[in-house]
């Protein structure tokens, strides 16, 4: 609303541009920007940049905690991270927790999103409890599941009238971690999708009903292709974000890499050789590994969202 | 960005509109059906938040009682006055707030006028930077938390409130969407304003950003909303319990103190609850603001 | 959205910047607090790593001291227990920016590279303020010399126990005359013992809970019935395993059992055993941390050390202690103070024990006021049947070693691996660390680990 009337508040300005020497002064208004760059660069060189390389740098090295006492040892600790069998099994729990989460929360968010569209009553409310989830801390979703789940004297089981040792059986560690994760996050997808429904235009739908096509048409032939560009959308942020899991599972394990190390992510293994075993080195080379997945991961949806663009026109 | 920005306002009032009428149109069948579904998801979303009140309204006897039970049989806030006697909750309250605070106000500041630099000023090696900045993407504490830490660490900044602040303002996420968004701003407003003599800057602080105001909140909510809840960050860089935030706290020190569920749910209430109790208040901004913000990333 | 939207503007927008200035200041101010504080007399900086009860004991120790000495500030920091506070105390340490005094576990003194990060105590300081070699437990005044230099003064020794319910052991007829659990000396004995308790137990519990599925616990009682059969892990220059996996075997076929056995409901394999234990199951196996907990839920209930099921008795057991981390200028009063400190604390130890642990200063064990402590005195043993990770440089307190190794037993005890594949899988992990270089100084366990 704001920018509405903004503009028409600048409007008259405008009438008046009509000066022909005006493209100089124009032009000199917009260089030398970089001052305005210039606080950002600054923090982003800091925190950004540096520990990059210097991670890079690093990751050549044999570097303890206490930072002194360094030698090159070029490619060792490469070379050992691709025999390291935990650093293979923490990658595959964060891509099995990754798989799991992806469709799940794809899913859930968008028949969340169209539950809330669709009913015409109280749309604040359905928000309000759908979304209340994600504003928790990671740290309190994770300690209040670990309380859902505790044997015992947790509620899942009680409900379910099942005895399922959720946290401390290997096969199902996993799952409780991917559980809560649901329930906190989802609410965040689910804005998102909601927001994509009320840009439907609403003409579209008229027009069909007009065709007689019934709800379930109109959700296949409108809705779905309509919304095909957020779902890549939250699929690509999912994905980014679900690589890097790592509150909820060490919460919820106590700190420990869970039974029999089945919780134990990518990035609790670089945080445990950093920082319990004190091999900075080693812990930045795997690092620089993971970042490299992670590029990787982000470049491939960058390629694959150019290339639907070029083909679609 | 803006005719965005301009479809969602008028889909809004659509919705009112529809909304309006709706609530004089009787209740149809399908309606009650999904209404009644929607509120037993709602429930099922709701129950763990209830489960951990009445936990916390147990005692610590009663909470690992067998067989459970949803209600106390005996209403007790003792565990509530156990946090605030013994715990640093009223501590670590203050620090997310400083932090969270702080963070939000740099990267606000620091982003409109990079995201402004970036759209519509040049410089040499604008191109190169842009690019990386869209590296800095893929950098977080998470993918690269070791290398950052040593970095803060041969600051001197390790347990220190800036060494928890400075690294968290810096997301390229954030100015690549202020970056977005002031493209979308008609050039010739400003270029009108330039021919009338005004500065760079001033065009900045008088043009431009009151007509971002939409962008900004939604940038300082997501903005606010991370940092108040970020944890690995803030886990890494302070051992201090004096200077923990509130994520960090609960899930490390009072996690410490063996079985107490009652007071571990009165804790991760008084952690979660203000920023559920402000989204009660504001939840229209809020809601447009983090859908914006990750709408953005299109 | 009219008129009272401007106020609430004007309101909002006023707050926010004060908020936001606020926040500034305070952050600015954060980093210089310490600075701030006196500066007048001698003063002691003292990390240590205990929360909760074991927190307040200290603190109210502290106060004590403070009373007792007023010329010495002492600025205590309680910094959390784990890896993260070893991490900084090593930081610390190594960018000269180290405390005058701090806490660790006595198993990781080694991993620490006394000399590099740790300073020596001086004993005629120690002797001056009433501390001497002839008041500790020789075992743990042996582990805290390196190279024949004392790095670490002992305060406690914490340890394993099998907590007992009275109540339901006296209706299963396992209670002796003098209201303690009655001794069990063999696996076979164990488990009748199990056998009748399990009879006497309310439906719905489990009869002993043991962390079955926690690598630090199932880790921890392996080392102490590994030691209970006079099982070694390498030879003295560190330079070979000498772990015996048949031994291995046995130990982990006896912790497997009580899960096939039914004594042990997988479902409660962590922290849920206490739960357990609170309701009404008659065993848990915990630290002695675990005291205040069952103090102050009321129960009827007993603590000995883990039973000597193979004959020899021995329970794991780690200890606290204090060390002084380096600083390059170390002497001086600050440094005369952390010593004074220090020792009084060590030796006024009764309040120490509240917490449940065994203080490691002997003559506090025979006053009265810690005989009368219970189940204290009923467990205080143990300390004389200690079973300690060995002295390499990867042990210790959460330490590389049960990073590693702990899984392991846990795999087998839960049933995913056999007993005596694990025991292999023990022993190789055993020679792979062998032949791992200590990250602080680069040299394996055989070439800087002959400590002792």
């Amino acid at each position: 609303m704001t920018a509405t009337s903004a503009q028409t508040v600048i409007a008259p300005t405008r009438a008046r541009t009509a000066a022909a020497g005006a493209t100089v002064r124009r032009k000199q208004g917009f260089q030398h920007g970089g001052w305005f760059v210039a606080p950002f660069l600054a923090l982003f060189a800091l925190f950004v940049i540096w520990p990059l390389l210097r991670g890079l740098y690093l990751s050549f090295t044999d570097a303890n905690i206490s930072g002194d006492a360094t030698s090159f040892i070029g490619l060792d600790n490469y070379r050992e991270a691709l025999d390291d069998p935990l650093v293979w099994e923490s990658l595959g729990h964060s891509a099995y927790f990754t798989l799991l989460v992806v469709p799940c929360i794809t899913v859930l968010a968008f028949l969340l999103a169209m539950l809330a569209h669709h009913i015409e009553r109280g749309k604040w409310l359905w928000r309000l409890c759908f979304f209340a989830p994600f504003l928790l801390p990671s740290t309190v979703a994770a300690n209040l599941w670990q309380w859902l789940f505790n044997p015992g004297t947790g509620m899942i089981n009680h409900v379910f009238g099942i005895e399922t040792a959720w946290l401390t059986d290997k096969s199902y560690a996993m799952l409780a971690v991917v559980v809560c994760t649901l329930w906190w996050t989802v609410g965040f997808s689910f804005l998102l999708y909601l927001a994509a429904l009320q840009g439907i235009p609403a003409h579209l739908y008229e027009a069909a009903r007009l065709d007689g096509a019934n709800a379930w048409h109109r959700m296949v032939h409108i809705t779905l292709p309509m919304l095909r560009h957020i779902t890549g959308l939250v699929i690509a942020l999912q994905i980014l974000a679900s690589l890097q899991v790592f509150d909820q599972a060490v919460v919820m394990m106590d700190f420990l890499p869970g039974p029999e190390g089945s919780t134990r992510t990518f990035v609790q293994y670089t945080l445990e050789e950093g920082f319990t075993s004190y091999r900075v080195g080693y812990a930045s080379a795997i690092s620089i590994i993971f970042f490299v997945i992670i590029a990787a991961v982000a470049l491939a949806r960058m390629w694959l969202l150019r290339n639907r663009e070029e083909g679609g026109r | 960005m803006s005719t965005a920005a301009q479809t969602r306002v008028n889909t809004r009032k659509a919705a009112r509109r529809t909304s309006g009428r709706a609530t004089r149109r009787p209740w149809t069948p399908s309606q009650i059906v999904l209404t009644l579904l929607g509120a037993a998801v709602s429930a099922v979303f709701l129950a763990p938040l209830a489960w951990a009140l009445f936990t916390s309204l147990k005692s610590e006897t009663e909470a690992v009682e067998v067989p459970t039970h949803w209600l106390p049989k005996d209403w007790t806030t003792q565990a509530w006055s156990a946090i605030f006697e013994t715990g640093n909750i009223t501590n670590w309250f203050v620090n997310s707030l400083v932090v969270s605070v702080c963070v939000t106000a740099v990267v606000l500041s620091v982003g409109a006028l990079a995201g402004y630099g970036f759209a519509r000023t040049e410089f040499r090696g604008k191109g190169f930077l842009l690019g990386l900045v869209m590296t800095g993407l893929m950098v977080s504490p998470a993918v690269l938390g070791v290398p950052l830490f040593t970095t803060v660490q041969q600051m001197g900044m390790v347990d220190t409130y800036w060494g928890m602040i400075l690294p968290q303002c810096a997301p390229a996420a954030m100015v690549y969407i202020l970056y977005k968004f002031f493209q979308g701003i008609p050039r010739e407003l400003e270029e009108a304003a330039f021919i009338d003599g005004a500065g760079r800057w001033r065009v900045f602080f008088t043009i431009v950003l009151p007509l971002s105001r939409p962008s900004l909140a939604a940038v300082g909510i997501f903005t606010f909303i991370a940092s108040w809840n970020n944890f690995l960050w803030p886990y890494m860089v302070t051992n201090n319990p004096d200077l923990m935030t509130m994520p960090n706290g609960i899930a490390t020190v009072m996690n410490s103190y063996g079985i107490q569920w009652a007071q571990l749910m009165a804790g991760g209430l008084m952690a979660g609850l203000p920023l559920i109790v402000v989204f009660v208040f504001f939840q229209r901004q809020i809601v447009t603001g983090v859908a914006h913000t990750g709408l953005a990333g299109q | 959205m009219g008129r009272p939207g401007l106020n609430r503007r004007q309101i909002l927008a006023g707050l926010s910047g004060l908020t936001v200035a606020g926040s500034f200041g305070f952050a600015a101010l954060g980093t210089g607090a310490d600075a701030l504080a006196s500066g007048a007399d001698t003063r002691v900086r003292y990390w240590n790593l205990f929360s909760g009860g074991d927190g307040y004991n200290m603190i109210a120790m502290l106060d004590a001291f403070r009373a007792a000495n007023p010329g010495i500030d002492v600025k205590d920091s309680t910094l959390q227990w784990g890896s993260p506070f070893y991490t900084k105390l090593a930081m610390a340490a190594a960018g000269n920016r180290a405390p005058d005094l701090g806490v660790m576990h006595l198993g990781r003194v080694t991993g620490f590279s006394p000399g590099r990060l740790l300073d020596p105590w001086d004993a005629g300081l120690l002797a001056k303020y009433g501390v001497r070699e002839a008041d500790f437990n020789p075992e743990l005044w042996k582990r805290a010399v390196i190279d024949g230099t004392l790095y670490a003064l002992p305060l406690d020794i914490h340890v394993q126990l099998c907590f007992y319910r009275k109540d339901v052991l006296k209706k299963a007829g396992l209670l002796g005359d003098d209201g303690r659990m009655v001794p069990v000396t063999s696996v076979d004995e164990w488990f009748d013992v199990l056998k009748e308790a399990k009879q006497a137990t309310r439906k719905g519990l489990q009869t002993i809970g043991m962390w079955s599925a926690d690598q630090n616990f199932q880790w921890w009682f392996f080392v102490a019935f590994y030691t209970q059969l006079g099982g070694t892990w390498f030879d003295d220059a560190g330079a070979e395993v000498t772990f015996d996996t048949d031994k291995a075997t046995q130990v982990l076929e006896f912790l497997r059992r009580h899960i096939t056995d039914g004594y042990v409901d997988p479902g409660f394999a962590g922290g849920a055993g206490a739960e357990q234990f609170v309701n009404g199951g008659p065993f848990v196996w915990e630290g002695n941390w675990s005291v205040p907990v069952f103090d102050s839920a009321k129960l009827d209930y007993g603590a000995t050390p883990l039973p000597p099921v193979f004959g020899k008795r021995a329970t794991h057991a780690e200890s606290h202690a204090f060390v002084l981390p380096h600083q390059s200028d170390r002497g001086g009063a600050a440094n005369e103070a952390a010593h004074r400190l220090a020792a009084y604390i060590v030796r006024h130890a009764r309040q120490w024990a509240g917490g449940g642990h065994i203080p490691a200063y002997t003559p506090t064990l025979s006053t009265d006021a810690y005989k009368k402590l219970n189940p204290q005195s009923e467990y205080v043993s143990a300390m004389d049947h200690q079973a300690t990770e060995p002295k390499v440089w990867f042990a210790g307190s959460t330490g590389i070693l049960a990073q590693r190794v702990g899984p392991i037993v846990v795999s087998s005890t839960m049933g995913s691996a056999r007993p005596d594949a694990a025991a292999r899988r023990m022993r190789s992990t055993l020679t792979e660390l062998l032949a791992m270089k200590n990250p602080m100084d680069g040299r394996t366990a055989a070439q800087g680990g002959a400590v002792a």
